[in-house]
């Protein structure tokens, strides 16, 4: 297999991961995995639970060794360097900020564990709280803080390491829906001030297609796709990339069916892309409608069968037990895979 | 009308209430109860028999106003008492508050065999004290006993341990280094509640096991640490009586007449025991004195938030 590529060259400071594995007992975390990310991307990994997201960041980190595989930062073999020789800042799902320490302590231990003189790294804390707007908490300890206050810390802790690769864990996982939102688009602008490599974790799919330059989908501990979010979701080279991202999924039809197709394959066609139009040539009753208020989804089914999930306008009037008639609107939208292998055709 | 409902659900929340406090009350009743019977006013009593010429077979025991206290100014034997427990708190405490420690963060990481390793730690705190005692009376035999044949390995001559006095005092606090469960299990099952994570983070800072240790665990383990201090003071100064009693009985050269064993004297074998309970006194303002000096140290160090 070859290695995941980006558009941009791999210079210095970019990281490449080479037939990397890691098992946990006999549990098969990562399978032989290729990534090349060039310096200053922001490349956001994202798989269901267990797919071996959060193992890469470990590896990377230095906080687990693989089993098999090369790990390289800048050009140069880290596999067995020590964590902190590597250069990079990791922010934990859970923040893993030290309880016993205010703000100022948390943001500074490290600086202290490196023995640099008290005013500087007063100095850089300042300057990494500033950023992150946290200057009026410094003295606060973590518990006294709310969960978005408390990321922001976390992050800060990163950014005051002034690292070469910052590795984000599922960082937005804890907070709430508005806080998330509100924090993606500062993580956004952080990145662009800082441009610094950055690998984000996410199982969150939004966040996936919103968050970075290039999507790496993972599943089963191996590298599915990766390339840039739309074109990742406009050209999923398999069912279950396909399936994965988008909400509601891909409407994936064996054989066809409806949708026009042959045995042998496996027809697919993204929610969006099918239209509620009274003469359109495919018939359905609705099983359910789900009103999400800026667009409605309808579940319906087909004479052989067939569920299709299709997204129309807000204020949709199918009711639940409605006959509605569906069209493809943009046949070149149809996606079409090998029912054997999964593969795109 | 609707006043007269208002009125009634009033009172009702009144009933209910003084209900539920009546059956607090009353599942305290028994505990306290048995606290004021048997600790209480036998503490109020000690106070007052302080003060007395109670020999302890007598029935009426008389006033006698500050006698007592005076003869303490002149007791030389409760300097040496005092001096003994002294040392012994001194030594003993720190010592087992290390080895608690020491094996409980040793032995909190899983590793194999370690349950067996843990239950050999705890092992000794159900040895009766007793029966512990009898063993180290086998330990300490400067003839045949282990440790001495153990430092005669290093070509020491060993010591005439329970016959000196500064090696009866050491003899006793080796024995007391040995049942440390509790202190040792409360160590164990703090560490586990420390969040991973946190070392990971720390890792990644470049913090080595030591660093981890001195800017993770142990100001983490800070509250739990204050209170095996103090207990471990509490209790120090108390459990020596066992040691002292089959091994040294208070001897040599009153070397391990700890409190609790002049107390005991006093109390039971002198028929003292008016002066036997203002030494209990002495005791219990040592204890607390202690204590008071841990917290104030707590305290200025900033050990805990």
């Amino acid at each position: 297999m070859t290695a995941a590529r980006s558009d941009r060259p791999v210079t210095a400071m970019g990281i490449g991961l080479y037939g990397l594995t890691k098992s946990y007992g006999s549990v098969c975390a990562l399978d032989g995995v290729d990534l090349e990310i060039s310096a200053g991307e922001l490349v956001t990994l994202v798989g269901p639970s267990g797919s071996g997201k959060s193992t890469i960041l470990r590896l990377i980190a230095g906080l687990d060794r693989p089993d098999a595989g090369r790990i390289e930062v800048g050009g140069v073999d880290v596999t067995v360097t020590p964590p902190h020789r590597r250069a990079v800042a990791m922010v934990f799902q859970d923040y893993a900020l030290y309880p016993h320490l205010t703000v100022h302590g948390n943001l500074s231990f490290g600086l202290r564990v490196r023995k640099i003189p008290r005013e500087q790294a007063d100095r850089q804390v300042r300057a990494a709280a500033q950023r992150l707007g946290i200057e009026d908490v410094l003295d606060r300890h973590p518990d006294e803080m709310s969960g978005g206050q408390r990321q922001r810390v976390a992050l800060a802790r990163a950014v005051v390491r002034e690292p070469k690769v910052y590795l984000l864990d599922e960082p937005l996982a804890s907070l709430d829906a508005q806080l998330r939102v509100a924090t993606r688009t500062d993580l956004l602008a952080l990145h662009r001030e800082l441009s610094t490599t950055t690998i984000h974790v996410t199982h969150d799919q939004a966040e996936a297609m919103t968050l970075g330059d290039r999507v790496v989908v993972l599943e089963a501990g191996r590298v599915r796709q990766s390339g840039p979010p739309q074109e990742v979701y406009d050209e999923p080279v398999d069912t279950f990339v396909a399936g994965f991202l988008g909400s509601p999924p891909m409407n994936l039809v064996p054989g066809g069916g409806v949708l026009g197709g042959g045995p042998g394959e496996i027809v697919g066609v993204r929610p969006e892309d099918l239209l509620l139009e009274s003469d359109g040539p495919i018939l359905a009753r609705v099983e359910a409608v789900e009103a999400l208020g800026s667009e409605t989804v309808v579940v319906a089914r087909c004479g052989d069968g067939t569920v299709l999930a299709t997204r129309t306008g807000p204020r949709s009037r199918a009711r639940p037990g409605d006959t509605v008639r569906l069209r493809i609107g943009d046949p070149g939208r149809l996606h079409r895979f090998d029912a054997g292998t999964g593969r795109r055709r | 009308m609707s006043r007269d409902v208002a009125t009634a659900i009033r009172n009702q929340a009144v009933d209910d209430k003084q209900q539920r406090s009546l059956t607090a009350w009353g599942f305290l009743a028994p505990y306290g109860i048995a606290v004021v019977l048997l600790v209480a006013l036998p503490a109020l009593l000690n106070v007052a028999y302080a003060f007395t010429d109670h020999t302890g077979l007598t029935r009426d025991p008389q006033f006698i106003g500050l006698a007592n206290v005076r003869r303490l100014g002149s007791d030389s034997f409760l300097v040496d008492s005092l001096e003994a427990s002294l040392f012994h708190v001194a030594l003993s405490v720190p010592l087992r508050m290390l080895a608690a420690v020491g094996l409980g963060l040793l032995f909190a990481a899983p590793r194999p065999g370690g349950r067996w390793f843990r239950a050999a730690v705890y092992l000794p705190t159900v040895i009766p004290d007793v029966a512990l005692a009898v063993l180290f009376l086998w330990v300490l035999n400067p003839l045949y006993g282990p440790l001495n044949q153990l430092l005669g390995l290093f070509g020491h001559p060993g010591f005439n341990w329970l016959a000196e006095p500064t090696t009866a005092r050491i003899g006793v606090v080796l024995m007391l280094l040995f049942p440390i469960g509790e202190g040792f299990l409360v160590v164990l099952a703090t560490r586990r509640l420390l969040n991973a994570r946190l070392y990971e983070a720390a890792a990644l800072e470049g913090c080595g096991p030591f660093g981890q240790l001195r800017r993770l665990t142990l100001p983490m383990l800070a509250p739990v640490l204050v209170l095996l201090a103090v207990r471990d003071t509490i209790l120090t100064l108390q459990v020596n009586f066992v040691p002292a009693y089959v091994l040294t009985d208070g001897r040599p050269a009153n070397a391990t007449l700890y409190l609790p064993v002049y107390i005991f004297d006093h109390a039971f074998e002198f028929s003292g025991f008016a002066y036997a309970a203002l030494i209990t006194i002495v005791l219990m303002a040592v204890t607390a004195t202690i204590i008071v000096a841990q917290l104030l140290v707590v305290r200025r160090w900033r050990v805990l938030r």
